[in-house]
């Protein structure tokens, strides 16, 4: 034990130092409350920081945006940082709350859209709307990013799946033509399902907690996932809609699907290539990656044909619009300068060399760029009618904590419906509210 | 300890030996084999044991846009230090601590253990918001500062444990013989604690080598990603799907750093030991 | 123990005082504001400059009083249990064997091990997932091919073989550690005590614990408290799992509950109050030992 007044001096002098240091970097970190309702201005020059994430936005798009900036706003310039889509809502989450290194235009995936538009993470945009494309931007984009008739996010392209089927295994089970409605679509992949006489074949492949596509059967049946109650949304599984659309999901699941139950629908690949999927409901790039001989099977890839998944009503299924928004961070300094990247990203020639690389554009006067192949047309046919999940601001909760994975996946493996319906009710309504 | 083992405890413990290989190494073969693979035959109906007619184009993918060199010297720069540091503050506290009695140590080491209790995954928004504050992100020093801090309580308490299990008999003993207390400590305990010291270094090593959560919101500025983050590139990408082979092939590369680091301290850590045995 | 002389007392203060400004440089903060995070509403909004409003103890009674916490919390302490006490046991039942295997074995046992403990976690899960893969894993193939009927089997459905799974993964990436600890604690025994002891006529059990233990006893000790600590905050593992299959719901643990509850649910004062529960928890759960650890050093 030390003892005397040595020690004690140390050890005061020690408690003295460790304070300070704990208070310089509490009062250095305290200054997190200039509210983020920055309205236009800055700088005329700035070098301007862009997130797009993955490797979805491709090179030529990068670098005619990059090119075209600077050429119109001399002295400033532009870059683009690649993020990832793992660990993308942990960044925005503390990038965009520090004035110092927020980028200063965010893609961001649009359900993730309403999680940051009600905490003014993002800049007031209804302002701009107009110069932005206004009515021409896809409505549905637009009102998953507006809260009280503000909007904080537009639209940067979409996309939603459609059916691959294998023409030679319609032909084996004598289906004679594509489907044309939600019925005719059942009874084919029954069929197929039937004629295989293997389990783990799919007529109709559909993983258990692909809720996504499950989602199409749902809002086919006049069902959704919640809906506004007041000033809040109530969930909405267990109206008699929903419980029909969410049937439909078990029936076909257990008639024509040979998926795990607890699997995604991360790698539709696989099964494909091993000949155990006779449909699927997949993005387009998923052809790139069959026909490809070192990741696919292009012998089988020739035999796909595509079409819209049918609905009920004789016009496509309305299918869950996949997709990004892009926003400006309320943080940034160059509120202007990024109003002008963003005028830029959703300009004509801009979104041109986004559809030719298959991504649907971001304003619906541009749907024909898509070209006017089998492809084309089942993209621009399945998004006429695609929807989006509930615009309410907590929704990326209900699908960050797995609520309808585990809820599809549960009727996947045979589940009561009502009664699963009932319990994830309960979840989504307390988690939206 | 006793060397003199018999031969059925010894082809006994052979064998055990050889099944614990192989189930380590199981998945470690499977990883390395999967990247001489091209995606569909990575996973399929029949397991492909035996990369046999392999491929080299998920390390070229993985080489392609330069990106694997800033990553890795990002990750050999901040994983050095912290390994360094971390082991230099945590050497010394440890001697304190199981040497000496001093007023606050019991607090020390309280505290230490209960820094260990506290999930990451709840720290790191904090932890940005106070790199903010330093203007430390985006830089080497801010990530070091902070996984020094992370494996520090780990190394404090487990050099620890090795200096108590030096018996400070051996250390009189030495004194008796001449040397100073600070002599004594250099020429006969410092020596048997290498092991120890590896261990620990291994393990801070390791940890800052992996880590991820904290890495993923620091590090945004694509020219200083760690590989843990650099590696996130390839499992998810919307128009390109999990792209397995890659991943595999990144991770191949990844491991084989650590192996590196391994087999040095390894080696250097083996001859201090036998010096230090000489001179005691 | 005042053995030191006037000159050398605030010697151990000098020592400890890097690693303690270290932690209180980089931890000091964010765990003064966990705490403060923990007695507000702070959600989103507040992250972006809103102001918070402080509500006292209310996350801490949304928390115990929601009905989610208590399953979980069973969950989890079972779950550290059983995987704490298998790493523990295999651990140090092969730092043991390696004292005793010849030279090229034991090279390759601890090469084995480090390769384990190397491989980036995002590659052993993915490998651990295709594993067990429902419809192409090795396992199914292999106990199919071995003549069970395994074809198809879905490893991560039932909460049980959930947690089977989890805890062999868990377990292969934990031994490595304390395998190499207990190890490295091992041969740091003095050959001449162990010979002497022996040359007094103590036999190998006796040697093992009149000598042998006690001087492991430190590290021992350190490696199964910490064992405990990260098994009680397992994470990763289980994020991965609950990805790849299985009923999310059915299988949560505290790591990845607080995570939920923080990141994919905005709330962050309710996440610090969860992992301010948890730190209790841990404390609670390890007092005893710890007691026992620091009633012990007082004695020696």
């Amino acid at each position: 034990m030390i003892e005397g007044n040595e020690a004690v001096r140390i050890q005061k002098t020690l408690a003295i130092a460790a304070t300070t240091a704990l208070l310089a970097v509490t009062s250095a970190c305290g200054s997190e409350d200039d509210g983020g309702d920055s309205k236009g201005g800055g700088p005329e020059k700035a070098d301007l920081v862009v997130w797009l994430n993955g490797a979805d936005t491709p090179q030529p798009a990068r670098d005619w945006l990059k090119k075209t900036f600077e050429d119109q706003n001399p002295g400033s310039t532009l870059t683009i940082e690649q993020q990832e889509w793992e660990g993308l809502v942990e960044r925005l989450t503390t990038a965009l709350t520090s004035a110092d290194q927020t980028p200063d235009v965010v893609e961001v995936g649009n359900t993730q859209a309403p999680t940051f538009t009600t905490v003014g993470a993002f800049s007031d945009l209804t302002g701009d709307l107009a110069d932005l494309g206004g009515d021409d931007l896809l409505p549905g984009f637009v009102d998953g990013a507006t809260v009280d008739g503000k909007t904080f996010a537009v639209p940067y392209y979409a996309g939603s799946t459609y059916v691959f089927y294998r023409k030679d295994l319609f032909e084996d089970a004598g289906i004679t033509a594509v489907p044309t409605s939600m019925t005719e679509f059942v009874d084919a992949a029954t069929k197929l399902k039937q004629k295989s006489g293997k389990a783990d074949f799919s007529g109709y492949w559909l993983p258990g907690k692909d809720w996504r596509d499950g989602a199409a059967l749902l809002w086919d049946a006049g069902g959704d996932f919640a809906a506004p109650d007041g000033d809040g949304w109530k969930g909405t599984l267990s109206t008699p809609e929903s419980i029909a659309g969410l049937t439909a999901f078990q029936d076909l699941y257990d008639a024509a699907s040979g998926a795990p139950a607890d699997a995604n629908e991360a790698d539709p690949v696989t099964p494909f290539c091993a000949g155990k999927i006779g449909m699927m409901s997949r993005p387009g790039w998923v052809y790139g990656m069959l026909t490809d001989p070192k990741s696919g099977c292009p012998k089988l890839a020739e035999k796909v044909g595509v079409f819209a998944l049918p609905g009920s009503n004789g016009g496509p299924a309305p299918v869950l619009l996949g997709g990004s928004d892009i926003a400006i961070s309320a943080k940034s300094p160059n509120q202007d300068l990024s109003r002008k990247v963003l005028e830029l990203m959703v300009s004509e020639d801009y979104q041109k060399i986004l559809a030719e690389a298959g991504l649907t554009p971001a304003r619906e006067s541009f749907a024909s760029m898509l070209g006017d192949d089998e492809f084309a047309q089942a993209t621009v046919e399945a998004a006429s009618n695609a929807k989006l999940t509930p615009a309410a601001a907590a929704w990326a909760t209900v699908e960050g904590k797995f609520v309808l994975e585990d809820l599809y996946s549960e009727i996947a493996q045979g589940g009561d419906v009502a009664e699963l319906a009932a319990e994830a009710d309960d979840t989504i309504t307390a988690e939206l509210n | 300890m006793a060397r003199r083992t018999s031969l059925p405890v010894r082809i006994g413990a052979d064998l055990v030996g050889i099944v614990v290989f192989l189930a380590c190494v199981f998945p470690v073969y499977w990883m390395v084999s999967r990247s001489f693979l091209p995606r569909n035959r990575i996973k399929g109906e029949d397991p492909v044991f035996v990369p046999t007619g392999g491929t080299l184009d998920n390390y070229r993918r993985v080489f392609s846009d330069g990106s694997f060199t800033d990553a890795l010297v990002t990750s050999l720069t901040v994983t050095l230090l912290t390994v360094g540091v971390a082991l230099l503050f945590a050497f010394l506290a440890a001697v304190a601590v199981s040497r000496f009695r001093f007023r606050g140590r019991r607090t020390f080491i309280l505290t230490l253990l209960v820094i260990q209790m506290i999930p990451a995954e709840a720290l790191f928004i904090s932890q940005y918001k106070m790199l903010d504050g330093m203007s430390l992100l985006n830089s080497v020093i801010g990530l070091t500062i902070v996984y020094v801090a992370s494996v520090l309580p780990f190394t404090v308490w487990t050099l620890r444990g090795f200096v108590d299990g030096v018996p400070r008999e051996l250390e009189e003993a030495a004194m008796m013989d001449g040397c100073s207390r600070t002599g004594a400590f250099f020429k006969v305990t410092l020596p048997l604690l290498a092991p120890g010291l590896v261990a620990t270094g291994v393990f801070a090593f390791i940890q800052a080598w992996n880590e991820f959560t904290l890495a993923v919101v620091v590090m945004t500025d694509p020219d200083k990603k760690t590989l843990p983050v650099w590696l996130v590139a390839f499992t998810d990408s919307r128009s390109r799907g999990v792209d397995w082979g890659a991943i595999m092939a990144s991770s191949t590369l990844i491991t084989i750093p650590v192996i590196i680091f391994f087999l040095v301290v390894q080696r250097r850590m083996v001859s201090g030991i036998t010096a230090g045995a000489v001179k005691g | 123990m005042a053995r030191g002389t006037a000159r050398r007392s605030h010697l151990p203060l000098g020592l400890v005082l890097p690693a303690a400004l270290a932690l209180g440089l980089a931890l000091g903060y964010p765990l003064v504001r966990q705490v403060v995070l923990s007695l507000q509403e702070f959600g989103l909004a507040q992250q972006f400059g809103q102001a918070p409003e402080w509500i006292g103890l209310g996350n801490y009674r949304e928390l115990l009083g929601n009905g989610e916490l208590w399953p979980v919390v069973l969950r989890t302490v079972a779950f550290c249990f059983v995987n704490a006490g298998l790493t523990f046991a295999i651990g140090l039942g092969l730092a043991l064997l390696m004292t005793r295997m010849s030279k090229v074995t034991r090279v390759l046992t601890q090469c084995g091990l480090l390769l384990a403990w190397a491989m980036p976690v995002v590659a052993a899960m993915t490998v651990w997932q295709f594993l067990f893969d429902t419809e192409y894993g090795v396992v199914n193939w292999l106990l199919t091919a071995l003549g069970g009927d395994f074809d198809g089997h879905s490893w991560l459905l039932d909460p049980w073989s959930f947690f089977l799974v989890a805890t062999l993964v868990v377990v292969w990436m934990s031994v490595p550690f304390v395998a190499f600890t207990l190890y490295a604690a091992l041969t740091q025994v003095p050959e001449d005590v162990v010979e002497a002891a022996q040359i007094d006529g103590a036999g190998p059990r006796q040697r093992f614990v009149h000598v042998v233990l006690p001087s492991i006893r430190p590290v021992l000790l350190v490696v199964v408290l910490l064992q405990v600590i990260w098994d009680l905050r397992v994470f990763t593992q289980i994020y991965t799992l609950q990805k790849a299959g299985g009923v999310s719901k059915d299988t949560n643990l505290l790591g990845t509950y607080v995570y939920t509850l923080g990141i994919k649910g905005g709330d962050f004062g309710m996440a610090a109050s969860a992992a301010m529960f948890m730190l209790l928890l841990t404390v609670v759960l390890t007092a005893p030992y710890v007691r026992m650890m620091l009633r012990q050093e007082r004695d020696a």
